[in-house]
């Protein structure tokens, strides 16, 4: 027999491993990013408040269902009226119109720059897009006010074009870089293997495209969406410059050259100049309560559908699935054929009978002849009709573009950049405002980046999909369709009366990153939702603690993610002005602001008061609006160079 | 992949502080060397003999905010330890900034309504200067002058083309302002009476705004603030009693044009210290002069 050779193995040497000490730091840090998690909700639910106790009071004197259904708007007519039921509609009404411009542009733009478009193409074309973002809506609705207005005012021979129409387009083309940017993210993202194991099948790219890569991309596309929804259901601004602000229902309801007024143009239109503390003034923030409501239930309403969607697109609907897919095809064509309708009766409201005649008939056509048409026919059409999209957008681009540059340029001078005011800032120039502006993002960034990262990362990593995590999402979703300027009331009620803080940087840096909040959690959960889940099993797997898994695994690849949502939230924390006009700005000061509690001047503000208020200022108001963008797109520069570079490295 | 990590939160930390360094130092620069932001007009004799100092906070209606920031300049070039800061908003967010504490000067271009005198019961208004509101139309828009009794159904809704009342066929498009604005309150109570505005009218948030909308549209009238009107608009005649009347300085100082108004500076309290220096300038000589250049009206002369 023979020995067999024993290799002695070395005892386990007595290392201390400290189970405790990982489990305390563990539990902290979860308890951290719940906390920030609940900030978000908290925030709202404070916002909530604030407004329901000083809209009380009109509910209780008018009643909430005249206050709901009345059909006037006058509170100051005699006897005075308080009927909101025209500014819901039309609320409605430009919300509906904007995404029905902007989602199907958007997601056509998002699928030709994952799919289609050459590397070179899409690394110039995304910061493109993105820089629509950073144009501050007081620059769009003065750019639809003298552009787009009387556009459709010639083209379409009506006695004013400040209407329905109007809004749309102008909120249509504000979302599209939103929905863009997070339903391209959301693409690229989707598993190579998908798309080969499509192709190998023997499909063609548009196939693919149509029945695996966007199916598997919803929940992102979702997100977009929602975003894009947000955006346009709480912007102010733009809005309440170019839909004309007259309480009235269209007649009929697919009349889109009659002029509305929303919900958001009411309380920007009002809010100054209403006596504080009279009926008026809590009708108003019961119409900001009502608005705040109708983002939530649209918010509901939305996640619901796109859920349904998802699961019957991705089978997890269970066994009706079969029935769904047949149901669905049929249900296809009703859909086709009643878009098809709407789109005639608005054709026909717009240009009359043979308008409405021509687009049933076109769209009768189209239905009947596509689904005869072969796979390659198909893909040729609609990779044409992707390539009219981009082009589309990128005219759109160009044009405001166009319009600001020309109009700005001969504004600019190196006395423009370096010397305050003068004049009513009819002469001299805006540095005060630059160096206001670029403190005030830097602090919105401060605060609601680590807030933000911290609630998405607890609500994607460490809680499965329960009712905490659906009650903070929606939570996040109501701050996202909050209104800049229910923001802007708020910072002033609160941070600038109750706690004292006074108009100052402090009070405006902590309502903008409210603001930009919920960009940065949703856009942040979606980053982290696309890291792979074998990642954070590999690394679980090793012995890693969750922390650890996903401070080392999953946030470098969601890094690139993350910094779109940063650069959303830049691109709009710079251009508003509603928030910061009651917390945070000035139009004129003698010194630069000493420390976080003076106030600022701030380019959006300097903007919009030298549009508004001060005559004969046209040239300075185009230059200062060139500036704000070219600041915003330096800022942009930084944060791509950041985001290609981790992208390249983290590339997996 | 650490290191990637590090590399970008080392960029982004740079970033953040270079910003915050260059606030820092700038504030400092700022205040230290007390360089204005503002500087004088060119040409003018700076007598900075003034000594009146300290921050001013001055806040509420857009209409009086191009006056504010005239006489501010002004002020401030003649008195450089004194740092005025503007802002605007309308004139009830001034009205209750002064109430709260929150600015020094509230600006109002309307008289205190009885809920903010029941709110804030310390306010005093002093009255700094008149404006005349102006009807507008069109450049090509040939109408006559109106009577107050036409404007009344015109914006009621009961006359809907120019050609009945002296202009070409086209229909009317009526502008205003936001229902509780100031301008617009002293139209209705001079103009409009119990009579309700027409809901199809299309409402803007500043004279600017209207001015904006009408000075395209052929078929559009509006009302704006005496300062406002320019080239690209046409001032309407007010025909009252069988006289066209003009919508000049002259006219509404004697009386005889019948749609102005008062604008006011409002304190907590009488005025103190450098408010009251600041609300004294006004109101003197220099002040008012400064008042008539921004083509508003004069209160003591």
């Amino acid at each position: 027999m023979m020995e067999t050779p024993t290799t002695t193995i070395p005892a386990p040497s007595p290392v201390a491993v400290p189970v405790q000490r990982f489990d305390l730091a563990e539990r902290a840090i979860r308890g951290l990013w719940l906390l920030c998690a609940l900030a978000a909700v908290g925030a709202v639910l404070f916002i909530l408040l604030f407004l329901v106790l000083d809209a009380y009071p009109a509910f209780a004197e008018i009643g909430v269902v005249p206050f709901l259904t009345g059909e006037t708007w006058s509170p100051t007519s005699t006897p005075p009226s308080y009927g909101i039921l025209p500014l819901i509609v039309g609320t409605l009404l430009v919300t509906t119109g904007a995404m029905v411009f902007s989602v199907p542009l958007s997601i056509a733009v998002a699928i030709y720059l994952a799919e289609l478009a050459p590397y070179r193409v899409r690394a110039a074309v995304k910061p493109v897009i993105e820089l629509l973002a950073g144009i501050p809506s007081v620059v769009f609705g003065f750019f639809g006010l003298v552009v787009l207005v009387e556009w459709l005012r010639v083209s379409f021979d009506v006695p004013t074009g400040e209407s329905l129409l109007a809004g749309s387009i102008l909120l249509g083309i504000m979302s599209l870089p939103t929905i863009i940017s997070v339903s391209e993210d959301a693409i690229t993202a989707v598993p190579r293997e998908l798309r080969e194991g499509s192709l190998a099948l023997g499909a063609t790219r548009w196939q693919t495209i149509g029945q695996v890569v966007i199916p598997a991309a919803l929940s992102g596309i979702t997100a977009a969406v929602i975003l894009g929804v947000g955006r346009a259901i709480g912007e102010t601004m733009a809005v309440l410059m170019v839909t004309g602000n007259a309480a009235v229902i269209p007649d009929p309801i697919t009349n889109v050259l009659s002029p509305v007024r929303t919900l958001t143009g009411t309380l920007g239109i009002e809010m100054g100049e209403v006596a504080i503390g009279s009926l008026h003034y809590h009708a108003l923030f019961a119409v900001a309560t009502v608005l705040l409501l109708i983002a939530l239930g649209v918010n509901l309403g939305a996640s619901t559908v796109l859920h349904r969607l998802n699961a019957s697109a991705t089978g997890r609907g269970g066994p009706r699935r079969l029935a769904a897919v047949t149901g669905r095809r049929h249900a296809g064509t009703v859909v086709a054929v009643l878009v098809t309708a709407l789109t005639a009766a608005i054709a026909g409201s717009i240009a009359g009978a043979p308008a409405a005649v021509t687009v049933l008939v076109a769209g009768l056509a189209l239905i009947a002849v596509v689904p005869r048409l072969s796979r390659d026919q198909v893909e040729k059409g609609a990779f044409l009709l992707l390539y009219v999209a981009v082009a589309a957008v990128i005219a759109i681009l160009a044009i405001i573009l166009f319009d600001i540059v020309s109009k700005g340029l001969p504004a600019l001078s190196w006395e423009f950049l370096t010397e305050g005011p003068r004049d009513l800032g009819r002469a001299g120039g805006i540095f005060p405002a630059i160096v206001g502006t670029l403190s005030l993002v830097a602090g919105a960034i401060a605060f609601a980046l680590p807030l933000g990262v911290g609630a998405a990362i607890y609500l994607a990593e460490y809680q499965r999909e329960n009712r905490l995590t659906r009650v903070v999402r929606s939570g996040v979703d109501l701050l996202n369709g909050t209104p800049s300027i229910v923001f802007g009331l708020f910072g002033f009620t609160f941070l600038v009366i109750a706690l004292g803080l006074g108009v100052s940087m402090l009070a405006g840096q902590i309502t903008l990153g409210l603001m930009v909040l919920p960009t940065i959690i949703r856009t942040t959960e979606e980053a982290l939702r696309q890291v792979p889940q074998g990642l954070r099993e590999g690394s679980l797997a090793l012995g890693a603690t969750r922390w650890q898994t996903i401070r080392r695994v999953v946030l470098p690849p969601a890094t690139s993610g993350i910094i779109t949502g940063t650069i959303l939230s830049i691109g709009r924390a710079a251009g508003e002005t509603a928030p910061i006009l009651f917390t945070a700005a000035v139009f004129s000061q003698r010194f630069l602001p000493s420390s976080v509690f003076d106030p600022v001047m701030a380019l959006p503000y300097h903007l919009y008061v030298l549009a508004t208020t001060v005559p004969g200022a046209r040239e300075n108001t185009y230059g200062t609006a060139l500036v704000l963008i070219v600041l915003v797109c330096a800022i942009y520069a930084v944060a791509i160079v950041v985001r290609d570079r981790s992208h390249t490295t983290m590339r997996l | 992949m650490a290191s990637s990590i590090v590399k970008t939160t080392a960029i982004v930390a740079a970033l953040a502080l270079v910003l915050t360094g260059a606030l820092l130092v700038a504030g400092c620069t700022g205040t230290d060397d007390g360089t204005p932001t503002s500087t004088p007009a060119p040409g003018t004799q700076v007598p900075t003999t003034g000594t009146a100092s300290g921050r001013l906070s001055v806040s509420g209606s857009t209409t009086v905010l191009p006056i504010a920031q005239a006489l501010a300049e002004r002020f401030m070039a003649l008195n450089p330890g004194a740092d005025i800061q503007i802002s605007g908003g309308g004139s009830s967010v001034g009205v209750s900034a002064v109430g709260e504490g929150t600015a020094d000067i509230g600006m109002a271009s309307r008289e205190l309504k009885e809920a903010e005198t029941t709110k804030y019961t310390t306010l005093v208004p002093v009255p700094i200067a008149r404006d005349a509101i102006v009807l507008i139309v069109h450049p090509s828009n040939p109408v006559p002058p109106l009577a107050p009794g036409q404007i009344r159904d015109i914006y009621a809704g009961n006359i809907t083309s120019w050609q009945d009342v002296g202009g070409s066929d086209a229909a009317i498009v009526l502008v205003g302002r936001d229902s509780a604005a100031g301008t617009r309150e002293v139209f209705t109570e001079k103009i409009m009476g119990t009579v309700n505005t027409t809901p199809s009218m299309l409402e803007k948030n500043s004279n600017g705004a209207v001015q904006t909308s009408v000075a395209p549209n052929p078929g559009a009238i509006g009302y704006v603030g005496l300062g406002y009107v320019d080239a690209t608009v046409r001032a309407l005649d007010l025909q009252v009693n069988d006289t066209a009347v003009a919508p000049s300085v002259e006219n509404v100082k004697s009386g005889s044009y019948p749609l102005s108004r008062e604008l006011f500076f409002v304190t907590r309290g009488e005025a103190t210290g450098l408010a009251k220096q600041f609300i004294d300038f006004t109101l003197s000589a220099e002040g008012q002069q400064i008042i008539e250049d921004e083509e508003f009206i004069a209160i003591t002369r």
